[in-house]
């Protein structure tokens, strides 16, 4: 074991290289890109031994992914945002194949507009798609969830891809310092990838795939995928503590900071939940007795869990760095569905949108989320949900709308609201 | 797989009695009775055997394996109607990788085939062909050409040729447009094989199919697939129909082989289109109520415009 | 925790300056966390990365909103109000500016309450350019007071040799190296004047200033521009480090190769047949140097330029 500093993207590259994987299709999209020029590197200098081809769309690249698990190599791919979108046909179809393999995704806000900078509503667009997904916080766990993810796409009990997310830029361009497993232990972690009878030989015809008539078989076949995805629930637990036992780290399904005692809970997804963590501390400081939970796993979502870890808390703030359109935060509605009727449920669950397309959450704004929450527990009222959008960003927006020579009509003057005081719209 | 010439150095098909008598392909299909496509899919499969893996694109032939039934002997994996290509990509790459590591024996080795339809490789599926020739993927591509998004009941494709009705071209004129050359489309990329067939040649058919399969690198056929519900005729003319195709001067059969163009079949005495025309409903506007000459001509005289550049090329 | 910034032009290494310094703390024993920040910027556009070290696992992330030092490579771009460079800054963050120009000139010209240094750049020589990363880097390692010699040249090595280029030559590590020795030791005096800033609280601090955002119609709300090259107001002259002048003398009127050949179209032929470049707008890349068949426009430091320029403002308002 060692440990050095390591972009995001250049922990995934590790990743691959520590789970021996065989195959890598691949196409470039910013903030990925330096995941498969480092392993065309290592390829090129035989530093690992796996094939890399360039295919000229992620749509293809998806296909070719799961076609080549489909016939029994071990199998790594990354893409991000509209890369996954472009793929998304493919992201679906393949899962259904029932065959394993490991897909990064670098998470980027999706068009329109167009943006480089993160948020995770493309990896949410692939939330139903029977990929698993873990969510990352740090590079160490980038490195850490690939090798875990090959474990659990290869289960027996499972047989599903595994999306492993991070942060563009906050992870993928930022350098931490990661302790790189040794490849011996590694490699006995991961195992060798038995195919088992997903695979083709000239010796044993195989017809993967195959079209269905009538919504019975295809009802059982869809569902059959919905179990294995709950299933690897507890399979994810036996990896965890697998991995614990050799690496000496722990990497739980839904990682609790400070809770145990907290009144008042922020959730969230992704490597803000570091920034999340800090401003718990400085709360804590404060006297406040506030905690944090950040879901690794989406899918399966670890409902369970959540309803453990929350029962009898006075509040919650779900931090969203997605929008459904019409909808509003999609990790708000989720907790909400898993939590609804449950006895001990916390009566305040309050939402909040952040973050999207790159947009910082400061060290202050955790604390007034935690203030609007505390409020609404006092009032006894859920709170409207709430972007995170100051003053001076929305100045800043009429600024370029002036230069856009957009109609100003009627351009309303933005109004600060008070913490907490916030009208629905 | 015996698709090489005998020790002798003859070809394995010289005549139609060299054609297998008994097929590969299982019976019990849903393709519609007298699909030109099955027809040389049927011939094709017996040419290239059951030590394949066929990755479909979204078509008729989507509908080949309906879960629990496979006509196919060999392997087969559906994909979509844009990507199949990618598909044999990620298996060639696959079972290369995995004899090269050696964890499969080279006897598990099979011919990766492309099959879909003209709606796929004409429109849709061109670009990850495109990229399977520039990356000299070792393919077999099999194009079963109906002219038209036949599953969904005939609409206009990138294949539907000059003055076809359509379902999305009822017009009194047809389609508007001129069908694709997909053939040169293809051979611009100086792929190992390049050919059209259609089942109504078989001889044709087996020695170019035998000869494809002698070679390595991306190797790709277009057979022109009569289609009784799309063109509207009658199953049963299916054959003659195809026969025609060939005798107009309609459908070329030809080769692209080592940087050269070869017709395999120049007719001697082109038969006038009309007569290839007329058997089909899709061409009926074209006669009916009233003769359109004016279109009838416009079609012939793109073929015979075709063919003078054949005999002074 | 240490919170550095390093602001330069896209190509001056500042993303490479940030890995140095980085590896150098990480090899003090600081966690460490460094990180460029571009977007679709290029060559010669105000580009800045940063470092956070600390004893303790760093959890903060993103931009640095109230860094301890900050380190310019280039002067010309401490007024750019889009290169952000003074951001954040308040009397206890240090600027240090690689510039010709004495601190002096620096405190009066930005009137900041923040301590300035200024280093000798390396602006006229082309050589020192290479290496800026390198310098900024030593420099930085100096002032933070906690890193070696020896961890400096440490990093060296590892983050040019990690460039993975065939240049990464031993000799390139030893360049940069040299370099990044001479700002260590030139840096002596100030050694250990950076100090550690503190986080917020969460009993004491400034609320957001959070609106709701009013439901504008699709006419306002929809990305659209509703005008035609709205991108002059962008002043892409700013990434200049050269910059072309025509000397009218050897001029001889062709009336269309400069122009023609300027990929920004950033040269116009006036009435006169005398061609004019918008400095505005010149990116700086010299192909009006290369094409120009008298030879008669020439390169020139835009650094200089800009200095001669200022002093002469200098000059006129002290008058």
């Amino acid at each position: 074991m060692s440990r050095s500093l390591l972009t995001g993207n250049g922990a995934a590259a590790w990743g691959a290289r520590l789970a021996l994987a065989d195959y890598i299709p691949a196409f470039p999209i910013t903030p990925q890109t330096e995941i498969i020029e480092t392993l065309a590197n290592w390829i090129d200098t035989e530093a690992m031994a796996a094939r890399l081809v360039t295919l000229e769309s992620e749509h293809s690249m998806i296909t070719a992914a799961g076609a080549a698990a489909a016939t029994g190599v071990r199998v790594f791919s990354a893409t991000s945002s509209q890369g996954l979108l472009h793929g998304m046909e493919m992201i679906y179809t393949v899962a259904g194949w029932r065959a394993p393999f490991v897909l990064v995704n670098v998470s980027r806000g999706l068009a329109s507009p167009i943006t480089l900078e993160p948020d995770h509503n493309d990896v949410l667009a692939a939330r139903d798609s029977g990929f698993l997904q873990i969510h990352c916080a740090t590079c160490q766990e980038v490195l850490d969830s690939i090798l875990m993810a090959y474990r659990l796409a290869e289960n027996d009990r499972v047989r599903l891809p595994v999306m492993v997310n991070l942060d563009g830029f906050y992870l993928s361009f930022t350098r931490e310092p990661v302790t790189l497993p040794d490849a011996k232990t590694a490699a006995d972690f991961v195992g060798s990838y038995d195919p088992e009878n997903i695979r083709f030989r000239a010796s044993a015809p195989v017809s993967q795939a195959v079209a269905v008539l009538g919504g019975g078989p295809y009802s059982y076949f869809r569902y059959e995928s919905h179990l294995a995805a709950e299933s690897a629930l507890e399979v994810y637990h036996q990896v965890a503590d697998e991995f614990e036992n050799l690496f000496g780290r722990r990497h739980e399904a839904i990682d609790s900071y400070r809770t145990d005692d907290a009144e008042l809970v922020l959730v969230m997804l992704g490597s803000f939940a570091t920034k999340a963590q800090q401003a718990v501390d400085q709360m804590r400081d404060a006297g406040q007795a506030v905690g944090l939970l950040r879901p690794r796993l989406m899918r399966p979502f670890p409902r369970q869990q959540f309803r453990q870890l929350l029962a009898g808390k006075k509040g919650v703030a779900v931090i969203d760095q997605n929008l459904s359109m019409g909808f509003g935060g999609i990790l708000h509605g989720e907790l909400a569905s898993a939590l609804y009727g449950q006895p001990e449920a916390p009566p305040i669950l309050a939402s909040f949108v952040a973050g999207l397309g790159g947009r910082d959450i400061t060290g202050e704004e955790f604390f007034a989320m935690v203030e609007e929450t505390r409020a609404a527990v006092a009032s006894d009222q859920i709170p409207p949900p709430r972007l995170l959008y100051t003053q001076a960003e929305l100045r800043e927006v009429r600024k370029l709308q002036a230069v856009a020579q957009v109609e100003r009509v009627e351009l309303k003057q933005p109004q600060t609201v008070q913490g907490g005081q916030a009208n629905e719209s | 797989m015996n698709h090489n010439p005998d020790s002798a150095g003859n070809p394995r098909f010289q005549r139609m009695k060299d054609l297998p008598s008994t097929h590969l392909l299982g019976t019990g299909t849903p393709m519609c009775s007298g699909c030109g496509g099955l027809a040389a899919l049927h011939e094709i499969y017996d040419i290239i055997g059951d030590k394949s893996v066929f990755i479909n694109a979204a078509g008729c032939m989507t509908l080949l394996s309906v879960y629990p039934f496979t006509p196919f002997r060999g392997s087969w994996l559906y994909t979509s109607m844009a990507s199949a290509p990618a598909g044999a990509q990620g298996v060639r790459d696959a079972l290369d990788i995995l004899m090269q590591k050696r964890r499969m024996a080279a006897s598990e080795d099979m011919e990766v085939v492309v099959l879909t339809g003209d709606g796929s490789a004409y429109g849709m599926g061109l670009s990850a062909t495109s990229g399977a020739m520039e990356r000299n993927l070792d393919f077999l591509y099999i194009c079963y050409d109906n002219e038209g998004y036949g599953n969904t009941g005939q609409q206009t494709s990138g294949a539907t040729p000059h003055g076809a009705r359509t379902a999305t071209n009822r017009g009194l004129s047809g389609f508007p447009g001129f069908k694709k050359d997909l053939f040169s489309i293809w051979a611009a990329h100086k792929p190992a094989y390049v050919a059209t067939v259609i089942a109504s040649e078989p001889l044709d058919l087996a020695r170019k199919i035998d000869r494809a399969l002698s070679l390595k690198g991306p190797r790709l056929i277009i057979a022109l697939a009569p289609c009784p519900t799309g063109w509207e005729f009658e199953p049963q003319q299916s054959v003659d129909i195809g026969r025609m195709a060939v005798k107009t001067g309609a459908w070329p059969l030809k080769e692209y082989i080592d940087g050269e163009f070869v017709h395999t079949r120049i007719p001697r005495h082109r038969l006038p289109v009309e007569q290839y025309l007329q058997l089909q409903g899709r061409f009926k506007h074209l006669f009916e109520p009233r003769r359109n000459d004016v279109l009838i001509n416009e079609i012939q005289d793109r073929i015979d415009r075709y063919w003078r550049n054949v005999s002074s090329g | 925790m240490y919170r550095i910034r390093f602001h330069g032009r896209g190509g001056q290494g500042m993303k490479t300056a940030s890995r140095i310094l980085g590896t150098a703390f990480f090899l003090e024993g600081f966690e460490v966390q460094d990180a460029p920040r571009y977007g679709a910027e290029r060559r010669g556009a105000p580009i800045f990365a940063y470092v956070r070290a600390d004893r303790h696992p760093i959890r903060e992330r993103g931009v640095i909103q109230r860094p301890d030092l900050v380190i310019v490579a280039d002067d010309s771009l401490v007024p750019v109000p889009g290169a952000g460079v003074i951001s954040g800054l308040d009397d206890h963050g240090i600027l240090l500016i690689n510039s010709e120009e004495s601190a002096d000139t620096w405190r009066h010209r930005l009137s900041i309450g923040s301590p300035i240094l200024t280093v000798p750049d390396h602006s006229g020589d082309p050589a020192g350019q290479r290496f800026l990363g390198a310098s900024c880097a030593g420099a930085a390692a100096r002032l933070v007071g906690v890193i070696s010699r020896e961890h400096l040249i440490q990093a060296i090595g590892d983050e040019i040799s990690a460039l993975g280029t065939a240049a990464a030559t031993a000799s390139l590590v030893q360049a940069n190296s040299d370099r990044a020795l001479d700002a260590y030791e030139a840096m002596a005096a100030h050694a250990g004047c950076v100090s550690e800033g503190s986080g917020i609280s969460a009993a004491d601090y400034r609320s957001p200033d959070w609106v709701d955002l009013p439901s504008d119609p699709a006419t306002v709300a929809a990305p659209a521009i509703h005008a035609g090259a709205t991108s002059v107001e962008v002043r892409t002259g700013l990434w200049r480090t050269l910059r072309p002048v025509i000397d009218y003398s050897r001029c001889n009127h062709c009336w269309w190769v400069c122009s023609t050949f300027c990929p920004d179209g950033a040269i116009d032929v006036a009435a006169d047949g005398e061609p004019r470049i918008d400095y505005d707008h010149c990116k700086g890349c010299m192909v009006c140097v290369a094409q120009c068949p008298p030879h008669a426009i020439e390169a020139i430091s835009e650094q200089q330029a800009q200095r001669q320029e200022t002093q002469a403002a200098d000059r006129e308002n002290s008058v």
